[in-house]
C-alpha cells in the first residue's frame, strides 16, 4: 500500500503527463516522450531539467548507429514520489466520493 | 494539497491514464517476428513433406535453434519500438506465455490439420496446413498482442 503524498513538483499537468509516462517504461527516448505528449523540444527539455534536478529523473545520452539520442528513465525516488502523489490524488477524489473509494 | 478539487483530482488522474495507455500501446510484437514465424513455419511443412526423417529432424532443430535465438529479445513484447522499453510491470510475465502458448497451439493445428488433410488424398499435406497456420500467425498473432495490451490496461488501472 503506497502512502499518499501530494507532490508539488509532479502535479502541473505536463510534469505528470511526463512522470506517469515514464513510470509505465523502463526508459523512453527524448522524441518518444516529445510526440506523445505534443510538446516542443524547448519546453521538453526544461521539464525534464527540472525533474533530473530534483533527482526524480535520470537523462542518459547513449550513442546507437553511430547517433547520440536522450534516454530519460525514472529514478526511485521519482516512482516513490509518483506512486505516493496518485495515491493523494486517488484520496482527494474518493473522499468527494465516498462510493469511488469502494473501487 | 487543501487547494485542489475532486474534479482537478480527477482530471490529473486522467492524464496519469493518457500517459500509461501510450505505453501500453506500445506493446506488442516486432511485424517481422510474426512474417518470420509464418515463413519458417511453411518452410518446415515444406521439408515435412519431403519425408526424408533426417531432413524434418534438422529442419525442426534449425527451426527452434533460430526461433530460441530470436524470442527472447522480442516475445516479451516491450521492445516493438526502439524508442521505449515498456516496464516488466506493465507487460507482465504472461506476454511471452501467451506467445508461446500460441505457437503450441499452432503446432498442434498443423499436426491435427495435416492428418486431415493427409487422409483426404492430398499429396503435401503439412505445407497446404503449414500455409493455413501461417495466415493464421501474420493475422492473429498482433491480435493475441491486443489481447495482452487490453489486460494491461485493465490490470494498470487497479
Amino acid at each position: 500500500m503506497t502512502e499518499p503524498r501530494f507532490d508539488e513538483l509532479i502535479h502541473p499537468s505536463t510534469r505528470l503527463s511526463i512522470v506517469a509516462l515514464l513510470a509505465a517504461a523502463d526508459w523512453a527516448e527524448f522524441a518518444f516522450v516529445r510526440d506523445r505528449l505534443d510538446l516542443s523540444d524547448s519546453a521538453l527539455s526544461k521539464q525534464l531539467s527540472t525533474l533530473e534536478e530534483a533527482g526524480y529523473v535520470d537523462i542518459e545520452r547513449p550513442v546507437r548507429d553511430s547517433r547520440r539520442r536522450v534516454r530519460a528513465r525514472l529514478t526511485p525516488a521519482g516512482r516513490t514520489a509518483f506512486d505516493g502523489h496518485v495515491a493523494a490524488l486517488r484520496q482527494i477524489v474518493a473522499t468527494s466520493d465516498p462510493e469511488q473509494a469502494l473501487v | 494539497m487543501e487547494h485542489v478539487t475532486p474534479n482537478e483530482a480527477r482530471a490529473a488522474l486522467d492524464s496519469v491514464e493518457r500517459g500509461r495507455r501510450q505505453v501500453i500501446d506500445q506493446i506488442a510484437l516486432p511485424y517481422w517476428y510474426w512474417f518470420g514465424l509464418a515463413l519458417g513455419w511453411i518452410a518446415l511443412g515444406f521439408v515435412t513433406d519431403l519425408k526424408h526423417p533426417w531432413l524434418t529432424t534438422a529442419g525442426t532443430l534449425l527451426f527452434g535453434a533460430v526461433h530460441s535465438a530470436v524470442a527472447p529479445r522480442v516475445v516479451d513484447g516491450r521492445h516493438r519500438s526502439r524508442q521505449v522499453s515498456v516496464s516488466r510491470d506493465l507487460a507482465g510475465r504472461q506476454t511471452a506465455r501467451i506467445v508461446l502458448g500460441g505457437i503450441v497451439g499452432c503446432a498442434l493445428l498443423t499436426i491435427a490439420g495435416s492428418v486431415a488433410v493427409g487422409a483426404d488424398g492430398a499429396r503435401h499435406p503439412v505445407t497446404i496446413t503449414s500455409v493455413f497456420v501461417a495466415v493464421i500467425i501474420v493475422l492473429g498473432g498482433p491480435q493475441l498482442l491486443a489481447v495482452v495490451r487490453r489486460r494491461a490496461a485493465r490490470d494498470a488501472g487497479r
